[in-house]
């Protein structure tokens, strides 16, 4: 009984271990390259997660802006004080394929880049006073802190992209900062909700742009403009 | 709009109706048409325009192609078409008799993209030589979406029936342009659709049906399949002959759990088969036989000094005493039938070679009879604070090369049932468990532990014993440093003659009550006095014991009193 046992065990062994050797032909991109001193993810993964995150932050916004319109903006005409309210029109962002197809991917990534981090501050004070607002849906407010969580984790990435494809290249591109918390919080409920709007406005077209811009770098970089 | 009452009363004419913008797409984020729905016209030829100014222009533009969208459009070009900015866009109609302009439509392009459906939908059956034949779907790209720069990202989704089929069978692919489909039921006409959609924005339209009929004679299965199925069929029988040639027997008492048999203790059925009847019920005696229940019986036994000389006492010879503090205790039941040691247990011993004794605890007892046994070895232990903190009793174990045949009742309502029957070697251990390091081991009966400044020499057999009780009474007393040597053999002489000792009954706390037993030599003795308190212990190890007044009452006695009479062989 013993012996059939230890003979059973061995025979599993040898199919686990056959089955592996079986499916090296697999390929999978190595973690870490150069060694453990110098762990490097490639770069196809690196956009492929980029890509993926920016997809989902813009999904998120979208959805996000759509709730709050739905609930307090209904025939409020808060789509007129949006135009030019966002805090980062001063970026120079191209504006259609011709334009962002011209553009140095060194300069469509240093403007991932600030935009990026130019939202980190209002995603912050969106979440809190989101917390604040009078019947605050979870639907938007969940949302909100998630946008929060992805933007800083796509800037990891976008960091990390940027330092592979332009190695040594020091960056040190000012940002615009966001000024809007005091309209968040305006006693006057109407010119807050307004504010919101804006705000959420601005985040679901920026993190169109972010999205657009990676995947245009993306089939560049990785596929040779062969998606 | 503005009406004229007068104009209109007159002519039945009036300024056209506020025109509607419907909607606005783009159909690959490049270029986007707006569409309106007219109002009424008022009776007169209307012109519409659309005008639009962008978001942070002040400029107002109007619509470049009204053409190519066709009726009641206009179409933004390439040039005119900016993403991420917000147009706001207008439709006015004119007429003779007036301008009338529809609500502003505020359209960011982003948000508006629906492509075409994909083009050039192609059904081809393949027939592929040793493999399942299948449906070979291909199509391509809508126009105007550049998906190949990565500007427009795309994804599909394909549906198909037979003709007569109501269900369809939906397939989604995230950006190849092609599928194939098997499993077809032969004969069957079938019908195929496809649609598409960006990563964010609207679904196509299904493309038009396109159509194709499968053969009758289309083969639906192969044999590659039955081949697969039977290799498969054999890797999985030879797994669970496998499993079940390890596993037989446990599989086999899961499912068929055997009838469990009567099971007496003890009882050994091979024994019963090779016809051992006496190894049988040798085997049955084992198993704590006999019971300890009627242990209140023995309390009454009386306690047999015998002249020590008798070496029938002295169940096992010297030999015992090579291994050092080891002794087996042999209790045989034959040899333990109330004979006490040569020491007494009522009697007192001269002195205690303890050195915490409490000399001053102890008085001359009055009259009790002394027994001499200066060969014993008997360790004088002394009770640590007690809680009750009426003195202290002094704990006195004998021992030594000569068992002690001191019947140690316990019945279990006065002692915790622990200790075993017969053994007392028992009673050393829980000297030994109290005198010992593992003090805090103690539970509260034995609170009264001792300190042994000497520790106690014991042995036992090995037989099964309490654990606290084997830890002070181990088997190994050679690793404690403490242990004293075992003295000389000694002799069981006695000096003096001996006399019965009743036990009078054990108390709750293990004290051991005892009374002189009644005979002629004393006459009168105090009937109803109990000695259970160790005066003192002489110098011969002799146990001294005094009449305890406290002892009186058992429920009140509290004292550690564990006593043992001096080992008597």
């Amino acid at each position: 009984m013993k012996g059939s046992l230890e003979s059973g065990s061995r025979l599993l062994l040898l199919l686990v271990v056959s089955n592996l050797l079986l499916c090296q032909g697999v390929v999978s991109t190595p973690v870490c390259p150069n060694g453990p001193g110098n762990c490097q993810v490639s770069l196809r993964d690196l956009f492929d997660r980029a890509v993926m995150v920016s997809h989902y932050i813009h999904d998120l916004s979208s959805e996000m802006f759509n709730e709050f319109d739905k609930r307090y903006a209904q025939g409020k005409g808060f789509i007129t004080m949006a135009l030019n309210s966002c805090h980062t029109s001063s970026l120079p962002t191209p504006e259609d394929k011709e334009q962002a197809q011209q553009t140095h991917h060194e300069v469509l990534m240093s403007l991932i880049l600030g935009l990026l981090r130019s939202w980190n501050d209002p995603l912050y004070h969106l979440v809190t006073e989101v917390r604040g607002m009078k019947g605050a849906p979870d639907a938007i407010l969940s949302r909100a802190i998630e946008i929060e969580e992805e933007n800083k984790r796509l800037l990891e990435g976008m960091e990390m992209i940027f330092g592979q494809v332009i190695p040594g290249a020091k960056e040190t591109e000012p940002y615009p900062v966001w000024s809007g918390l005091p309209s968040l919080q305006t006693k006057d409920e109407d010119a807050r909700y307004s504010a919101f709007y804006n705000l959420l406005h601005c985040l679901r077209r920026d993190s169109s742009k972010i999205d657009t811009y990676l995947k245009l770098l993306n089939c560049r970089i990785i596929y040779n403009n062969n998606c | 709009g503005t009406e004229n009452p007068a104009s209109e009363v007159e002519t039945g004419q009036s300024p056209p109706e506020k025109p509607k913008l419907v909607k606005c797409r783009s159909p690959g984020k490049e270029t986007f048409t707006c569409w309106w729905e007219p109002g009424a016209d008022g009776g007169l030829p209307t012109n519409y325009t659309l005008t639009y100014h962008k978001e942070g222009e002040t400029l107002i533009h109007e619509c470049p192609d009204y053409k190519t969208g066709g009726p009641n459009s206009c179409y933004f070009s390439k040039k005119h078409t900016s993403i991420w900015k917000m147009y706001v866009i207008t439709v006015n109609a004119i007429n003779q008799m007036g301008i009338s302009s529809s609500d502003p439509l505020y359209v960011d392009v982003t948000y508006i993209v629906e492509p075409e459906p994909p083009a050039n939908l192609t059904l081809e059956l393949k027939h592929p030589e040793d493999r399942k034949p299948y449906l070979w779907i291909k199509w391509s790209p809508p126009t105007m979406t550049d998906v190949k720069s990565g500007w427009f990202i795309i994804q599909y989704e394909i549906r198909l029936k037979p003709e007569k089929a109501t269900d369809w069978e939906t397939h989604f692919t995230p950006k190849q342009t092609q599928l194939k489909i098997f499993n077809l039921y032969p004969g069957q006409k079938y019908l195929v659709q496809i649609r598409c959609k960006p990563d964010h924005g609207y679904w196509s339209e299904w493309s038009p049906e396109s159509s194709i009929q499968i053969p009758n004679d289309f083969p639906v299965k192969d044999t590659s399949m039955w081949i697969f199925v039977a290799i498969l069929s054999a890797v999985i029988c030879l797994i669970m002959v496998w499993a079940v040639a390890l596993k037989g027997y446990s599989m086999v008492t899961c499912i068929l759990p055997p009838v469990p048999g009567p099971k007496i203790k003890g009882f050994d059925v091979h024994l019963l088969e090779k016809g051992k009847s006496e190894e049988l019920l040798r085997a049955l005696e084992s198993q704590d036989f006999p019971p300890t229940s009627d242990c209140e019986d023995l309390l009454m036994e009386f306690i047999e000094v015998d002249d020590c000389e008798d070496q029938q006492l002295m169940p096992r010879p010297s030999k015992e005493h090579t291994e050092q503090g080891v002794k087996p205790m042999h209790l045989d039941l034959d040899s333990d039938s109330g004979r006490g040691s040569c020491d007494s247990p009522s009697l007192l011993s001269e002195k205690c070679d303890e050195p915490q004794a409490h000399p001053s605890k102890f008085h001359t007892p009055e009259g009790p009879e002394k027994l001499e046994n200066p060969e014993t070895n008997l360790t004088c232990l002394q009770a640590p604070q007690s809680t009750s903190g009426e003195g202290k009793i002094p704990y006195f174990l004998a021992n030594g090369p000569k068992s002690s045949t001191w019947p140690f009742p316990q019945p279990p309502s006065l002692y915790s049932p622990r200790y075993s029957y017969h053994n007392i070697a028992d009673v050393c251990e829980l000297a030994l468990g109290m005198a010992g390091t593992t003090a805090t081991s103690l539970d509260q009966t034995d609170q009264h532990a001792l300190k042994a400044s000497k520790t106690i020499e014991t042995g036992r057999e090995g037989k099964a014993t309490k654990q606290r009780e084997s830890e002070g009474c181990s088997s190994k007393p050679d690793q404690d440093t403490v242990w004293p040597r075992p003295q000389d053999k000694t002799p069981l002489i006695s000096a003096k003659p001996l006399e019965y000792v009743e036990i009078h009954k054990v108390s709750q706390d293990g004290v051991l009550a005892l009374f002189p037993k009644q005979n002629e030599k004393f006459g009168a003795p105090e009937a109803s006095k109990e000695y259970s308190k160790v005066s003192r212990v002489t110098d011969s190890n002799i146990l001294v014991l005094v009449p305890d007044p406290q002892a009186q009452n058992l429920t009140l006695l509290e004292e550690p009193a564990k006593k043992a009479p001096p080992a008597l062989p």
